[in-house]
């Protein structure tokens, strides 16, 4: 899956855990950017997306990821390994 | 807690369950309070409020667990069959996922009765603080 599928994806996710369908994320959105993206709704973007991916991350490479392309980029990092 | 882990428990929706759910929630809906009204919609008597299984649920997750550093973060459920006053009810519980990055669990459930039919399954998803 390419970067610009995957960031497509993550959006959608988005879209339906934050319940807004005006979000548009890109590489550079962080929680500052979309008011609901608070920790409670991140728990449920992480299950979300590792739900969708089929992947499954560490607390610590979570808490690695400063914005949404630090994001995507670990999820296509776990699907070319 | 680890994926496939199975839990059981017993529940009684007993007279004081049902008196102490109408008494703190005032839900006198005569689906639930009246035989009469509820054999004339085709139930066996008086439907017990659905939410007292999320109360049991409640008590599973609080009680019944090996860890009290937990929290509901989300659930859903499905009502198949009524309940009865003084059913007794099974309940089952296995854990489908765990998610270490976040620290939550998520339970897939049912309740049964004692005709083994399930009268309500879901999912609740849990954290551990």
């Amino acid at each position: 899956m390419d970067a610009e599928k995957i960031l497509k994806d993550v959006n959608e996710i988005f879209i339906d855990v934050l319940d807004n369908e005006d979000i548009v994320l890109t590489r550079e959105s962080s929680a500052k950017d979309i008011e609901e993206w608070d920790s409670l709704n991140h728990i449920q973007l992480v299950v979300a997306i590792e739900k969708h991916f089929k992947q499954r991350f560490t607390s610590s490479e979570i808490q690695n990821w400063k914005n949404v392309g630090e994001m995507c980029d670990a999820i296509a990092a776990k699907q070319n390994q | 807690m680890l994926k496939g882990q199975e839990y059981t428990q017993l529940f009684q929706v007993t007279d004081k369950v049902y008196n102490g759910f109408i008494e703190t929630f005032k839900d006198t809906n005569p689906l639930h309070t009246d035989d009469l009204f509820a054999k004339e919609k085709s139930f066996s008597g008086k439907v017990m409020h659905g939410n007292i299984l999320n109360g049991f649920l409640s008590y599973f997750i609080g009680e019944c667990l090996p860890q009290k550093n937990v929290i509901i973060q989300t659930q859903e459920i499905k009502y198949n069959l009524p309940v009865y006053l003084n059913d007794k009810l099974n309940f089952y519980a296995i854990v489908e996922d765990v998610f270490e990055s976040v620290n939550t669990v998520e339970f897939k459930f049912y309740f049964s009765n004692e005709n083994n039919k399930k009268v309500a399954k879901g999912k609740i998803q849990i954290g551990i603080i």
